[in-house]
């Protein structure tokens, strides 16, 4: 961020505005109300993120769908974000690429705002909505056709991609008579088209069955492993977790949390839990566990006795229930999931 | 100001065509315009007293009544839904994520379905008048050409009609009701007028003789469809009606440019507003 001082035209009063290289900034004189903008000098600089936003709100009526939400997506990332249903994903994902304004706040993509600069900020995005549709009359082929010259990309890219995802047989047919998993197959290829920087997927795997969603799976992590960066979001707390570098948790419109799975569950003092499976325990806690010192929890399913305790307590606790006769057949330590984390925080464990 | 990329327009009003040309209502309706020229002709044709075809200016007038029914109809089954029904069922999401602006995409739609207007109206009386001039000459053919322009007009007003409709409403369902209620408008504007006319102690035998005032025809600037009649009879040069035992003479306030700014406004003024609605709208 650089500052600098510009004269009014009109009554020549000192102006001192900050910004960055590149960037255009629009002012209001505080003399004469004169309004101009002003280009700092310099090519624009975006740092390390590939996706800026900060404080946005969007208010339905009276209701604040997104309250002031801020996060970084650094360049060549997978972010995960998690939310239950009607948390505000979904907005906030539109507002990012300028589907919708927003009350406040502002997004920027590459370092371009997607108010001021939206074309530039949407040139290097690839962008799957949850509910995608395409045109019913048109095939597959052309409607990738339509996006490639909407992107400015070459139409021979269309072919390789059909095929890429997986629909090169379906080329002819059209879109019409297409099932939910091949339209979402569609939406990838588009959202694929001229190799953007940036993707945002909202929802991608929503409605699929297991084996296109693992389709999906498999092209996020190669984006990834060519250098994109990618926005997702879901509920399905597995596949953010086997994803994602870092995990944003929305709730009730408000950014919850935001890191890595393994820093959430230590911001959160998320113990390991410990997995015994004890011979013809029948879902009966014994007695030995009740009201041992250090035990924080005990849950028992089936012949499986979960201990959530501090690491000293285990070997304790391991060694007692041998001393009370009770035969153990495994022992699991299970580290704190994403699941335990975003309940604990959903609950408001970490607000 | 941002500068409009005609190529974006292009490519949307491309998409567009394609995929409206094939809307089997579409089809159905240029098929029955052709039907409809072919038996218009043979009426007026029997109306002169010829066992054949009848000429160009008795067709297109036999046409007028239907043709302002059928293209607006047209139009408004093709822009109905062009925003609402693909905001509402996702399609939208897509394509406003690519780096295009609102604007560019409205005026795509815009001239997309309207080129399937200007497709099936050409297919349509073009194919009807080739016939028509096969067998009966060209007697009237400017009027003719100027007949398929102006109806070609009337589908773009309504269809800017339709689309200013489809930006308002949130829903696909609440924009065939605005499109209804468009479509409407058009055919019961005439009944309006007469109601208004005889509610002011005209007779029948007032309207019969042709004691009109120039409130009744100058009020024809507030549908579309009226104006198009009017500028239709004007194109063939015709100043006085005499038909179904009707007669008067069109004022001279609504002469051809005035008949024209008319349908300029009516084509305006609901585009403006269309982006109005679409530039403030959630996706």
């Amino acid at each position: 961020m650089t500052s600098k001082t510009v004269m009014c035209p009109q009554c020549k009063h000192q102006i001192t505005i900050e910004g960055n290289p590149g960037e255009t900034v629009i002012l209001t004189c505080p003399n004469c109300n004169l309004k101009g903008k002003f280009t700092f000098p310099g090519e624009k600089s975006t740092g390390s993120f590939s996706i800026q936003v900060n404080g946005l709100t969007k208010i339905f009526k009276d209701l604040k769908a997104v309250d002031n939400v801020s996060f970084n997506v650094r360049r060549g990332e997978i972010y995960g974000f998690l939310g239950p249903n009607g948390a505000g994903k979904t907005t906030t994902i539109k507002a990012m690429l300028g589907l919708i304004h927003t009350n406040s706040g502002e997004v920027k993509i590459n370092g371009f705002s997607i108010n001021g600069e939206s074309i530039n900020a949407r040139k290097n995005v690839g962008f799957l909505p949850e509910r995608v549709a395409f045109y019913e009359n048109l095939t597959p082929l052309q409607t990738l056709h339509f996006f490639c010259e909407l992107r400015g990309v070459d139409k021979s890219v269309a072919r390789p991609l059909l095929k890429e995802v997986g629909l090169e047989e379906a080329i002819d047919r059209k879109v019409g008579t297409f099932s939910k998993g091949m339209i979402q197959l569609l939406g990838v290829a588009q959202a694929l088209i001229g190799n953007p920087s940036v993707y945002v997927l909202d929802e991608p795997t929503s409605g699929l069955d297991a084996r296109w969603a693992k389709i999906i799976r498999d092209k996020i992590k190669m984006l990834n492993e060519r250098g994109a960066t990618v926005l997702f979001s879901s509920h399905n707390l597995n596949e953010v977790e086997n994803l994602a570098d870092r995990v944003a948790i929305i709730n009730k419109g408000k950014l919850i949390a935001e890191d890595t799975v393994t820093n959430l569950s230590k911001y959160l003092h998320m113990k390991p839990r410990l997995e015994i499976t004890i011979k013809g325990l029948n879902g009966k806690i014994p007695d030995v566990i009740s009201n041992f010192q250090g035990v924080e929890a005990v849950e028992v399913k089936g012949n499986i006795l979960c201990i959530t305790c501090e690491s000293p307590i285990r070997a304790k606790v391991i060694s007692s229930l041998e001393k009370a006769g009770l035969i153990i057949d495994n022992i699991k330590t299970i580290e704190p999931s994403l699941e335990d984390t975003f309940i604990k925080l959903i609950e408001g464990g970490g607000a | 100001m941002a500068t409009i990329n005609p190529r974006a327009i292009y490519t949307i009003a491309k998409k567009e065509f394609l995929d409206n040309i094939r809307n089997k209502w579409i089809i159905l309706l240029t098929i029955i315009f052709i039907i409809l020229i072919v038996v218009f002709s043979y009426v007026a044709g029997g109306q002169t007293g010829e066992d054949t075809f009848g000429n160009m200016q008795n067709t297109v007038f036999g046409l007028l009544g239907i043709s302002s029914l059928l293209i607006p109809l047209i139009a408004i089954i093709l822009g109905f839904s062009t925003i609402s029904g693909e905001a509402e069922s996702g399609a939208l999401y897509v394509v406003l994520s690519y780096p295009i602006r609102r604007i560019e995409v409205l005026l795509g739609k815009l001239l997309g379905l309207g080129f399937v207007i200007t497709a099936s109206i050409f297919l349509g009386f073009g194919l009807g008048g080739i016939v028509i001039a096969s067998t009966v000459g060209t007697q009237s053919f400017g009027g003719y050409i100027a007949f398929i322009l102006l109806s070609i007009f009337l589908g773009f007003i309504y269809l800017s009609l339709a689309i200013c409709i489809s930006s308002y409403c949130k829903r696909r369902i609440t924009s065939i009701g605005g499109g209804i209620l468009v479509f409407f408008w058009g055919m019961i504007y005439g009944t309006v007028l007469m109601g208004i006319y005889f509610g002011m102690g005209h007779s029948m035998e007032d309207l019969m003789s042709g004691n009109i005032p120039d409130w009744f025809f100058n009020s024809v600037v507030f549908s579309p469809g009226d104006l198009y009649q009017t500028a239709v009879q004007r194109a063939f040069g015709v100043t006085t009606i005499d038909a179904a035992g009707f007669k008067f003479s069109i004022p001279e306030f609504l002469s051809t440019p005035v008949l024209l700014l008319s349908q300029i406004i009516w084509f305006t003024i609901p585009l403006i507003l269309a982006y109005y609605f679409f530039k403030r709208r959630d996706i």
